[in-house]
């Protein structure tokens, strides 16, 4: 990880800005009061002229442990709202995201076939993700400042900034953890900070999760910034990454935009949700499969659709 | 020391195998990823369970199904369908085996003759490659496709737009047909029968295609039959199982031995007389990370158009011209959905049993999907959002409104609409080799085989001869879809799909611009051969390419035997076994346990 920059008070407000933007400030306030502050631009147990980073903050291990604990629960609903509101852009449905996305239906959608899930046991399971390319995106995510003058709302201005500085390092922790990569916290940090830019009114509302709160239209100019890519994003996530791999960024993210809703849609419509890994048969009838009429009555080893050949002709010559 | 060592069990690999040991050779083929050898009870007709690109049993991934599927670097939107395993990419392909354009060989002098990609043209005429084409025909075997209810639909829109049809295997002017596809016609009850665990349904009551819909699921139909007689000749049902029983049907034949979950990460060479010769490969065993090493006369490089450079590369070959990895093919296909009024039966029978060719522009076919993978492909865009945003793109046409992928309840409804009231084309483009689009090793870290594949497409910037083609495929399906009576028409514009893959080792009339020679042997590496879809010149006009893969595969077998086994041709006056012989079955049922 590169070196974290000095903590003065104003970077630390506009690093509140960035985790009110990713969705984080806003998804710790039930949790708020139970973050201790760290001290501010002191020295800490490093020598007198150098920034204090992370690793040396002068909270102790405990009390971060007990952060932890409660973080992790916070930002795993984080991540399954924001990716709630990614799915049901691909299959809306009686839901509060597909409410909140301006486009309810009565039938199921994405969230009834286990859409959410679908994407988070893809993303954090099998998605193969070279450090070379997580780590500065991590390191992206936990020091990125946000001097956009995006002005917070009070309920989002309730941290200290020394709580601030704490749950930043709480967050890196998190991220960092390499036993399992939570590449869906990733995806998700990112589309809410796409979310931000698009709308910087989603910092707060209904539902945890800035892009969740989005209407299906402002979604989709969030992909497109995604998709642009974005020159903004890519300054902010390459300011990290050694030279050979600039390009493999945006490229990375042009792939990332059209994966993350093909995913959706492929997981929305097919029938992950029900299948028993075991039997290897279905327990229920698969959403998509009752939307579309799909197999009505089930997997069949054979169709009566033989009309026989066109013009009669089962052969032909050179 | 082997006599042959063929890397890879895909579509061309074990085409060489088989030929081989059917002349006695000791043969070896390595498969990197898994072999199913039992599909009734590792497959099942599910989409997720099967397609899924990361966990499902067909991908580009370990035996370990537990494990990360393998990683290639793909710096754009774009998606490599690829796949592991005996079978290789045919495992889930359609089975459609249209022959190349005549136009695409050297000495052509048609009156089309400057339509093709004429700068990369096969380095020999179409006329030298018809008697293996013939022979592949006749060992898959190549049949007229049966039709379904969504053929007679695309029929009917060809016949709308005043297009003749094409009654021989040459194609020779704009026309549309049925498929000349490997997928047994149906036979007995098969494909008059609706039902599970119907014993009609079983062989030998019915024979070929049971309409079941599940190519791209892997095909094991009809219930109960061997192998070798499983309707839709992917090589795992046809090729490999002739090699491993080359004993039994051919005179003086020798099983071929294959070995799965043996990824090839170094082929060797050694200097001989001034040259650079192949002496051997290389392997680690996936489950066990055990590294084993074996020496041959001939090595085949068959790993796929993305993994014989990425191989070529890491073993640190000869590449003077710097054309390995270069010139990448891929059709540049484009997808167009039709909503119906009327039932199209599109999840039923074979996935493509019906397509239109247009020379020196390309061709298109009818697809049918399963409702996970058609939402797949209609989000599958370099256009943008329909009605959002473009993305710099959003063509328009013939069809409805901008292209680009549909999303929220346009998605929905145009499924809620029904599968099976829709019909797909896939636009196939004749596409240009072009240097730029390329394999490379990524700058990613490496995997346990060494620096992975880093596959790059310019899909932006492609001659004006394949963006040209390109849209005048697309409006062909369009008006296709409309004259059959479609409702709605959209244009999804996709990025590239990597499915159809071809001449990333090009061989070539050039030693400027070409890997291989004509025989299919690599410039600077003698004894080793390429015979994948690598090996092909060109994307073929636009033709599916695996029946000239293994026509191209077939004679370079004969070229290995010649050269290097003092052997005499057979393709010439020989008659081929057919892959569904009985001898076949008869001994598989000893050598599969």
């Amino acid at each position: 990880m590169p070196d974290q920059p000095v903590r003065t008070p104003d970077r630390l407000l506009a690093r509140r800005t960035f985790l009110a933007r990713i969705g984080v400030l806003g998804a710790t306030s039930a949790v708020a009061t139970a973050i201790p502050a760290t001290t501010l631009a002191r020295t800490s147990q490093a020598a007198p002229a150098a920034p204090a980073h992370p690793d040396t903050a002068s909270v102790t291990d405990a009390a971060l442990d007990r952060l932890l604990d409660l973080l992790r629960p916070v930002l795993s609903e984080l991540s399954r709202d924001t990716l709630s509101g990614l799915v049901v852009m691909t299959s809306p449905g009686p839901d509060r995201f597909s409410a909140a996305q301006g486009t309810p239906r009565p039938e199921p959608g994405a969230i009834e076939a286990g859409g959410t899930d679908f994407i988070i046991e893809a993303l954090d399971g099998f998605v193969p993700f070279p450090d070379q390319l997580s780590t500065p995106l991590l390191a992206a995510l936990t020091t990125a400042l946000d001097d956009t003058g995006i002005a917070l709302p009070t309920s989002l201005n309730t941290l200290l900034l020394g709580q601030v500085a704490t749950l930043d390092q709480a967050l890196l922790v998190i991220l960092r953890n390499d036993q399992t990569l939570p590449l869906s916290l990733v995806v998700a940090l990112l589309l809410n900070l796409l979310a931000t830019q698009v709308n910087p009114l989603s910092v707060t509302g209904v539902l945890s999760s800035p892009f969740a709160r989005l209407s299906l239209d402002e979604k989709c100019r969030a992909f497109e910034l995604l998709e642009g890519p974005d020159a903004d994003l890519i300054g902010l996530l390459d300011a990290n990454l050694p030279e050979p791999l600039r390009d493999s960024l945006s490229g990375l993210l042009r792939f990332l935009a059209g994966a993350l809703l093909e995913f959706s849609a492929f997981g929305s419509y097919n029938e992950w949700a029900v299948f028993d890994r075991q039997t290897r048969e279905l327990t229920a009838r698969p959403v998509g499969w009752e939307l579309s009429g799909y197999q009505p009555d089930g997997v069949v080893h054979g169709w009566d659709d033989f009309i026989g050949y066109y013009q009669d002709r089962s052969e032909v010559g050179a | 020391m082997r006599d042959v060592i063929v890397i890879g069990a895909g579509g061309g690999g074990p085409v060489v195998a088989k030929e081989l040991a059917g002349r006695g050779l000791d043969v070896l083929l390595l498969e990197a990823g898994p072999r199913h050898a039992d599909p009734d009870s590792e497959w099942t007709h599910l989409e997720n369970d099967a397609n899924n690109p990361l966990t499902g049993f067909l991908r580009f991934g370990p035996q370990d199904r537990g494990a990360p599927a393998w990683y290639r670097e793909t710096p754009q939107n774009s998606f490599i369908w690829q796949l592991s395993g005996v079978g290789g990419t045919t495992q889930h392909y359609f089975g459609n085996c249209p022959r190349a354009m005549p136009g695409v060989f050297t000495g052509y002098d048609g009156a089309d003759r400057d339509a093709y990609d004429t700068a990369h043209l096969f380095p020999f005429s179409y006329d030298e490659l018809v008697p293996y084409y013939e022979w592949v025909e006749a060992t898959l075997p190549v049949q007229t496709a049966a039709m379904g209810t969504k053929e007679s639909v695309f029929f009917r829109g060809c016949e709308g737009i005043g297009l003749p049809v094409q009654t021989t295997k040459t194609t020779v002017e704009d026309s549309f047909r049925p498929q000349q596809n490997a997928i047994l016609q149906p036979g007995g009850w098969a494909g008059k029968v609706t039902g599970r665990d119907d014993p009609r349904l079983r062989y030998p009551e019915s024979t070929g295609c049971t309409f079941c819909g599940y190519c791209m699921q892997g095909c094991s139909m009809p219930h109960g039959a061997p192998r070798n007689l499983a309707a839709k000749r992917s090589t795992d049902n046809s090729y490999v199982p002739m090699a491993l029983t080359a004993d039994a049907w051919a005179d003086g034949g020798r099983a071929a031995e294959l070995i799965a979950d043996a990824y090839v990460t170094r082929i060797h060479t050694e200097r001989r007389s001034g040259e650079t010769v192949a002496t051997g490969v290389t392997w680690r065993v996936g489950s066990t990370g055990e590294v084993h090493r074996e020496d041959a006369a001939v090595v085949v490089l068959a790993g796929g158009c993305t993994e014989s450079p990425r191989l070529w590369l890491n073993s640190a070959l000869p590449n003077p011209n710097g054309w390995v990895g270069r010139g990448y093919t891929d059709h540049f296909f484009d997808w167009m959905i039709g909503l119906f009024d009327e039932r199209t039966e599109s999840s039923k029978g074979a996935a493509s049993a019906a397509r239109a060719d247009f020379p020196g522009r390309g061709g298109m076919e009818n697809v049918g999907l399963t409702p996970g993978l058609q939402q797949f492909a209609a989000v599958f865009s370099d256009s943008g959002i329909r009605g959002h945003h473009t993305n710099g793109r959003a063509p328009k046409g013939p069809w409805d409104g901008p292209a680009g992928r549909m999303i929220g309840p346009e998605l929905k409804d145009a499924l809620m609409n029904g599968i099976d009231r829709l019909l797909n084309i896939l636009v196939i483009t004749d596409d240009d080799v072009e240097a730029h689009n390329r394999v490379t090793l990524s700058a990613l870290p490496a995997d346990e085989h060494g620096p992975v594949p880093k596959v790059r497409f310019h899909q932006r910037r492609r001659s004006a001869r394949t963006l040209a083609n390109r849209e005048f495929v697309a409006r062909k399906a369009a008006e296709v879809l409309r004259a059959a009576g479609a409702r709605k028409v959209v244009r999804v514009d996709w990025p590239p799909l990597l499915l159809h893959v071809q001449s990333s080792m090009r061989m070539g009339r050039s030693e400027d611009d070409s890997v291989l020679n004509a025989d299919a042997e690599a410039r600077w590496v003698k004894r080793l051969f390429v015979a994948d879809n690598s090996a092909l010149a060109n994307s073929l006009g636009g033709p599916n390419p695996t029946l000239t893969a293994q026509a191209l595969a077939t004679r370079t077998a004969e070229k290995i035997f010649s050269t290097y086994f003092g052997g005499d041709p057979w393709v010439a006056r020989e008659a081929p076994t057919v892959s569904t012989d009985a001898r076949i079955s008869s001994r598989l049922a000893d050598v599969v346990g």
